[in-house]
């Protein structure tokens, strides 16, 4: 997989292998955090910091003041992401290149954010979904299948971020 | 309310309830918590997009978070800090606030 920036208006997603393809078609659904009460807390977490001295009244106001003001937007905007790179991942172009079928994405570039978003989103759920270490090189040695792709699931969709992060998003 | 000779009306203020502008005026303190998942370069982005930091700061403050599970990345008025907090959450960071005594 390489990421190249074209010009300050797209940006370029190219040699993608089928297993890659495969992971980032599941973006979408790997970012679904339903079911996973630690996704959920951890997308979606209270504004207080956990040591605060605040007493119980003004807690309670902040708190449910985020519940019915803040947390339907972020709910809105982590949506949007997900519904942009769902677009731009139907756009793909396949090429072949001796037996291997290969994929581009033509990306604009204010699509950059929404896929940063999409990644980490899914990035997160998979993490508390499948339970995986904290660390890098902590992975058990004998992992169940779905942990094991959970695990390359992420470490690509982290790859791509880092991509992003310094190609197209860094400020110089 | 007041009457004065001139027969012009002044209201009187309203005494400000200490407690209140005690609550206003208390300054907040926006805390990044460390999180397994976050990129080290997403959060140094973030900060820098958000508080408009150097990439130095930025890159100090991620740091911070990483090394001693949590870092104050900004203090000043509640509603700003809730501004920031939701800014932070939007990007899936970390990001809680509380008041300074």
């Amino acid at each position: 997989m390489e990421l190249i920036k074209n010009d300050d208006s797209t940006w370029t997603l190219s040699k993608v292998s089928e297993l890659e393809h495969l992971m980032l078609s599941r973006i979408p659904e790997s970012a679904d955090p339903n079911g996973c009460e630690r996704a959920l807390d951890r997308l979606y977490p209270s504004p207080i910091a956990p040591d605060a001295e605040l007493d119980s009244d003004k807690s309670f106001d902040l708190e449910n003041d985020w519940d019915e003001f803040i947390k339907p937007d972020l709910r809105v905007e982590f949506k949007d992401a997900l519904k942009i790179v769902a677009d731009d991942l139907g756009k793909s172009i396949m090429t072949r290149e001796g037996d291997l079928n290969l994929y581009q994405f033509i990306i604009p570039t204010a699509h950059a954010n929404h896929w940063c978003s999409a990644l980490n989103q899914a990035r997160i759920v998979i993490h508390h979904k499948y339970d995986l270490p904290d660390e890098d090189g902590d992975m058990d040695m004998s992992p169940n299948p779905e942990k094991w792709m959970a695990t390359l699931q992420s470490e690509i969709y982290g790859v791509l971020m880092e991509f992003l992060i310094k190609k197209v998003l860094w400020i110089n | 309310m007041f009457i004065l000779e001139s027969n012009v009306e002044i209201e009187e203020s309203p005494q400000l309830d200490v407690d209140v502008l005690d609550e206003v005026t208390k300054p907040w303190q926006v805390m990044i918590l460390n999180d397994p998942v976050n990129l080290m370069s997403f959060v140094t982005l973030i900060l820098r997009r958000i508080f408009g930091y150097s990439e130095d700061k930025a890159v100090e403050l991620m740091l911070k978070v990483h090394y001693e599970g949590s870092a104050v990345v900004w203090t000043g008025e509640r509603e700003k800090a809730e501004l920031f907090v939701q800014q932070l959450q939007s990007h899936q960071l970390y990001a809680v606030m509380e008041p300074i005594d």
